[in-house]
């Protein structure tokens, strides 16, 4: 029997869970303990899911203290053996994994997309330069297996109930912090396209009118996004852009409108349902992943749309055209 | 103040070619470019030297030769000292071991900061800063995203950090290891014209194995603990679709397909 262990980041946890995907990948199905470490939070939303839960109980101890949190797992490591350790690549984690490998001693693969089985090798995979390849990466041999892995990609659902003990940790190693946390504030606008069901996303066709996207969006509450064309431009920030250098996305519904659909952007794609794209050119790749590709000027048919839903919704309410 | 901005020239991603034939990224005539964070991260190392002259910036890169021109660039723009960490035997080696490398050289140096980027284009990883700070037993934070350049004094930091849903701004005592990210929005200045061909060897170091003496074993593809096995391109999921005008018949289709779904 393997042990695995998963770090719960509070600031995402159904990220954190969906790990337990990947360890059902690694070793198949049960057939490892699985345990989840959060700090200073009861880990609520893993009983049940894993077998047991470890919480780091230690009021100095601040979310953003690396330092202290990289002393805890050492000493988790030193006790538990575990075979690996999955840490999801939220900001906290991509800073947390780094440090702990390198105190364990052990490779690090990150922002991992999938796990594969080659030769009897237990390859991760990730997207490289940009997503324009996928890199199938091995350990050497040393545990544990340490991994970040990429936020949205993998799922984890299971109907079993397994009877999760609770393991309270008190660290004993902890120096003072040279961090210290000031204030926090709200983004203007705080609204996080990985959140969104409806992404309306533009790119180098809709560069010059990029902001008539914000019309359809309103009709449909939808949010807005951008290919890395009109990020590099400077006309929208990098926290909407779609693809391996901005978020990895999984709408229900992505609008496309003037994207090329490189492989860099396709990359940001993760299990969206359905795509509309709208293009002048018929054979960008963007259509081949699309169900519906209408061909011509993006901005007419975002005034075209907007103007059909409102006369739609006006029929419906009984108003008056 | 002492800075040590650590930079790294990535290839130009967006311009790279795949040959699906051989399998292989098509490498010739790749355009090398200083990672867009480790721009933002020297520019603010410029500006603090604008304000105080008295300020030494020291960039350090570990790479192939091929890039001492690039970095003559940077010392062209008033960086005080450039070093060049390279050596045969360090190429293939993985974040562990370019950390480890990197890390090597640092120990040896006294500064107040290490000035980073939070990602690089290539790769991707964000590992080397962090592990950095692991190796000199110093705080690290990435996702910066400015730097207060009033408060910034040689024994602390006051920065804001992007954390996605909030900006929080931390005090960090230093030194530490701060990476920046593009977001920033510093800017690296062009090279001044009386600059241009200014000669600025005397102001460039080259430090190789023989002054880090690493067993070669353990640097390099040998010493790695991750390895490449192997590369394949990204394959797309092809979908059969409708293809419709932009006239009121292929809006009617949109629009139906939307309720359908529940979208409208
Ligand atoms: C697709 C891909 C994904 C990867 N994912 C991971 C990962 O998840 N985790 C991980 O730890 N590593 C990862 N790596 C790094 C990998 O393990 C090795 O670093 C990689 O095989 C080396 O190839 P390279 O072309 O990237 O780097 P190289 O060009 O070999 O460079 C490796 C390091 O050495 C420096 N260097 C190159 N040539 C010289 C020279 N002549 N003198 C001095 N320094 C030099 C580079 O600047 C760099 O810091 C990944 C690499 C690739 C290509
Ligand atoms: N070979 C290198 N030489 C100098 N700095 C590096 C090197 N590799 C990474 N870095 C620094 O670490 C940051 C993150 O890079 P990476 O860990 O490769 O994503 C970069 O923005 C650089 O500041």
């Amino acid at each position: 029997m393997k042990k695995s262990l998963i770090y719960l980041d509070q600031e995402n946890i159904q990220n954190s869970i969906d790990l337990l995907a990947v360890i059902d990948l690694m070793y198949g199905k049960g057939n490892s303990t699985t345990y989840a470490v959060c700090l200073n939070h009861l880990g609520e939303e893993v009983t049940g899911l894993v077998d047991y839960i470890i919480n780091i109980k230690d009021e100095r101890i601040e979310n953003h203290d690396l330092v202290n949190l990289t002393n805890c797992l050492d000493e988790l490591q030193k006790t538990y053996a575990f075979d690996s350790i999955l840490i999801p690549a939220t900001q906290t984690g991509r800073m947390l994994a780094p440090r702990l490998s390198m105190r364990l001693h052990v490779g690090l693969v990150a922002d991992v997309t999938a796990i594969e089985h080659q030769n009897g090798n237990l390859e991760m995979v990730r997207p490289a330069f940009s997503g324009k390849i996928m890199a199938g990466i091995v350990n050497k041999g040393r545990l544990p297996i340490m991994m970040s892995v990429r936020q949205n990609v993998f799922n984890y659902n299971s109907d079993e109930s397994k009877n999760t003990e609770k393991i309270e940790f008190l660290p004993t190693n902890i120096q003072p912090s040279t961090i210290q946390l000031l204030d926090s504030k709200e983004k203007e606008r705080s609204l996080d396209i990985r959140d969104s069901e409806i992404l309306i996303s533009g790119g180098g066709g809709v560069q010059d009118n990029f902001h008539c996207l914000d019309m359809l969006a309103q009709q449909l509450d939808a949010q807005v996004s951008a290919s890395r064309r009109i990020v590099d431009s400077g006309l929208a920030s990098r926290r909407i852009q779609v693809g391996q250098s901005g978020k990895t996305v999984s709408p229900r519904l992505y609008i496309a409108l003037g994207i090329y659909g490189s492989l860099q952007h396709i990359e940001g794609l993760n299990n969206v349902e359905n795509i509309i794209s709208v293009n002048i050119d018929k054979d960008a790749p963007i259509c081949s992943l699309s169900d519906i590709v209408v061909v011509g000027d993006a901005v007419e048919f975002i005034e075209r749309l907007v103007k059909k839903i409102k006369n739609n919704r006006k029929i419906e309410t009984g108003e008056n055209l | 103040m002492n800075i040590i901005c650590l930079v790294k020239f990535v290839p130009d991603v967006d311009n790279f070619m795949y040959d699906y034939d051989r399998n292989v990224l098509v490498r010739e005539n790749v355009k090398m470019i200083l990672n867009p964070d480790d721009a933002a991260a020297l520019a603010f190392a410029l500006k603090v030297k604008d304000r105080h002259p008295s300020t030494f910036i020291e960039v350090v890169s570990m790479a192939p030769k091929s890039i001492i021109g690039q970095l003559e660039d940077l010392l062209r723009r008033n960086v005080d000292k450039a070093t060049l960490i390279s050596d045969k035997n360090y190429v293939g080696s993985d974040t562990y071991i370019t950390s480890k490398i990197l890390a090597k050289y640092l120990k040896a140096k006294s500064f107040d900061c290490i000035l980073t980027g939070t990602h690089a284009l290539d790769g991707d990883t964000s590992h080397v800063p962090a592990q950095l700070g692991e190796l000199l037993s110093l705080a690290q934070l990435s996702n910066v995203i400015k730097i207060d350049e009033s408060k910034f004094d040689g024994t602390q930091a006051v920065v804001d950090v992007d954390r996605e849903k909030v900006i929080s701004s931390y005090r960090v005592g230093l030194p530490a290891i701060l990476s920046v990210q593009k977001e920033s929005k510093y800017k690296l200045p062009h090279i001044k014209f009386k600059n241009l061909n200014l000669n600025v060897s005397a102001n460039m170091t080259i430090v190789s194995n023989s002054d880090l003496n690493f067993d070669v074993n353990e640097v390099g593809i040998e010493g790695s603990l991750t390895k490449v096995s192997r590369t394949y391109p990204k394959k797309m999921e092809k979908k059969e679709h409708i293809v419709v005008n932009n006239d009121d018949e292929g809006i009617e289709v949109v629009y139906q397909f939307l309720k359908s779904k529940g979208y409208v």
